[in-house]
């Protein structure tokens, strides 16, 4: 396999409605990120966009609407999906594509249009259920949500301030990302706990909010990045993996999935103790209580613990290990696929030191995002190394 | 490059009201017409069972997911489960309150791998996780062979 460079990112706003289409939104992204990697579109050979379910922008086949925004008319172009997976399955499509030796140079694209669907997105994941066996219970996704964290919660013992705190912790790093929807200075884990219960134990400052956005990276072989960008971060493993379809089988507590998408792609980086070899990581944070679910799934702490990292300050900027020093999609924003900006986008930009305030203070070399997605049983994995 | 002004007011913009038509019609399938029609006709709730892995799927498959043979045999699993976990909801599919608090529960049955997901009829402050719930069928007159032939679990 050949050696696989990131050389630029870009990201639009993430907010309730933008005036934008999604094709304009990949536009806007997409120039950033060429700009960012010193080329333009006529250099780039191939095309990889993610989207999440039609449903949300409400044009079926979306993928082939956003194409001309996405530059990939008359390319190799593909669009994937694996749900809120995308964020990180769409760079490591874009990964084969070079790994591989079929191209140098990708543009990468992920987007989503939630606002499309009113009076708000719920009645489009209305449509995710089992039709027989769920849909005439008429589930709402936070109840499924819900009874998955109440069980995470009562197996380990944690409690719900513990959880809130990471709410706290994302939506004021996002203060400092200029794209960002929710952020708050001033947000306290009393805030979190007086919110709107919606389904217990989930408030509604436990969730991420819907967004519109689109992001990009630009990614390139060894020869062409060296060439090009003095801001290089090498793609070093990447691993993906699914739980089984029916919700009702799987395990609520642990996600196996992510812990095994995650040893795929720390085999292939070469990493052998994760809590001491990632500096830095950006895991799938819809939902407070997720982060720790993907903290530990991504092996950085024990089963149960990543609460408590967070209480003992370990994740924050200035921490041992900053976990989602973008804001994540609690404060950023959730455009689901798009979600790519704040993900691999981040991990780019503080492996390269150019997250600005959000910069980490430790240094980092190797950091590692993480995505989750499809029916609530998809991880995807990527770990990258400075250059 | 700049970004167009922020807005919350869905109408703000120029745009155009449309909607995606289309119905459809599902099919229960073939393990699931033997899972309903037990449920409408003789008020079991069956699992298929493997004969190789010898293990019980609820709800019934027509496969074992996991050795790919074909689940040859149905098992009673009984009508009493327990909550392996619930969410008490407020607010319904477009973020309104609700009028009263529905209870939602994952229910768990002996030697089974996977349950149910279903309505508890328990009230808010008394649902538990652990604690054990008995199907509640309809009448056999009223019961359609649709997972709402259970009312509920409590
Ligand atoms: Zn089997």
């Amino acid at each position: 396999m050949r050696k696989v460079a990131c050389i630029g990112a870009g990201m639009t706003l993430f907010w309730r409605r933008l005036q934008e289409t999604g094709k304009e939104m990949c536009w806007e992204a997409a120039s950033m990120a060429l700009d960012q990697a010193g080329l333009t579109l006529k250099d780039i050979d191939m095309v990889v966009l993610g989207s999440a379910p039609d449903a949300f922008d409400g044009i079926h086949m979306k993928g082939e609407n956003l194409l001309d925004g996405a530059g990939g008319a008359k390319k190799p172009y593909m669009r994937v999906f694996t749900g809120g997976g995308t964020a990180v399955f769409t760079p490591i499509a874009a990964w084969w594509h070079i790994a591989s030796g079929l191209a140098n140079k990708v543009l990468v694209l992920c987007e989503e249009k939630m606002s499309s669907v009113f009076p708000h997105p719920q009645s489009a994941f209305g449509h995710i259920w089992d039709p027989i066996l769920d849909r005439p219970l008429k589930p709402n996704l936070v109840w499924i949500f819900a009874m998955e964290m109440n069980r995470y919660m009562t197996k380990h013992g944690i409690k719900k301030e513990d959880i809130a705190r990471i709410a706290v912790k994302n939506k004021r790093n996002a203060v400092d990302h200029p794209c960002a929807q929710l952020p708050d200075p001033n947000i306290t884990v009393e805030d979190v706990l007086n919110s709107e219960v919606m389904a217990w134990p989930v408030q509604r400052l436990d969730i991420s909010p819907p967004s519109d956005g689109a992001s990009a990276l630009v990614k390139t072989s060894e020869k062409v990045a060296k060439k090009v960008s003095d801001d290089i971060a090498w793609v070093e493993g990447t691993g993906w993996c699914i739980d089984k379809t029916m919700w009702t089988c799987r395990d609520l507590v642990f996600p196996e999935y992510v812990a095994r998408a995650a040893k795929q792609a720390y085999r292939m980086a070469k990493i052998d103790n994760p809590r001491k070899q990632i500096h830095v990581a950006e895991p799938y944070d819809p939902f407070d209580y997720k982060e720790c679910h993907h903290t530990e799934g991504l092996l950085l702490c024990d089963k149960g613990k990543a609460p408590s990292m967070t209480k003992e300050g370990i994740t924050y900027r200035d921490g041992d290990l900053p976990i989602c020093p973008s804001g994540g999609l609690l404060g950023v924003g959730n455009p689901i696929a798009a979600t790519m900006g704040i993900k691999a986008g981040e991990i780019y930009w503080q492996l390269t030191q150019q997250a600005g305030k959000r910069q980490v203070k430790n240094d980092p070399e190797v950091g590692v995002c993480q995505a989750w997605g499809d029916l609530m049983q998809y991880g995807s994995v990527l770990v990258m190394r400075r250059g | 490059m700049t970004f167009l002004e922020r807005s919350r007011d869905p109408e703000a913009h120029k745009h155009w009201y449309g909607d995606m038509e289309a119905s459809y019609l599902y099919s229960t399938g073939i393990a699931g017409e033997k899972f309903f029609s037990t449920l409408r006709d003789k008020g079991k709730i069956t699992g298929a069972s493997c004969p190789k892995c010898r293990k019980v799927f609820l709800p019934p498959r027509m496969y074992c997911e996991i050795c790919f043979s074909e689940t040859k045999n149905w098992k009673d699993v009984g009508k009493e489960g327990t909550v392996e976990t619930y969410s008490v909801g407020y607010v319904g599919i477009d973020g309104e309150p609700l009028d009263e608090p529905v209870v939602y529960g994952l229910i768990r049955f002996p030697r089974t791998e996977g349950g149910l997901v279903h309505v508890l009829s328990v009230k808010p402050e008394k649902v538990k996780i652990g604690m054990k719930v008995k199907a509640k069928l309809k009448p056999k007159k009223e019961r359609k062979g649709s997972i709402l032939d259970i009312a509920s679990f409590g």
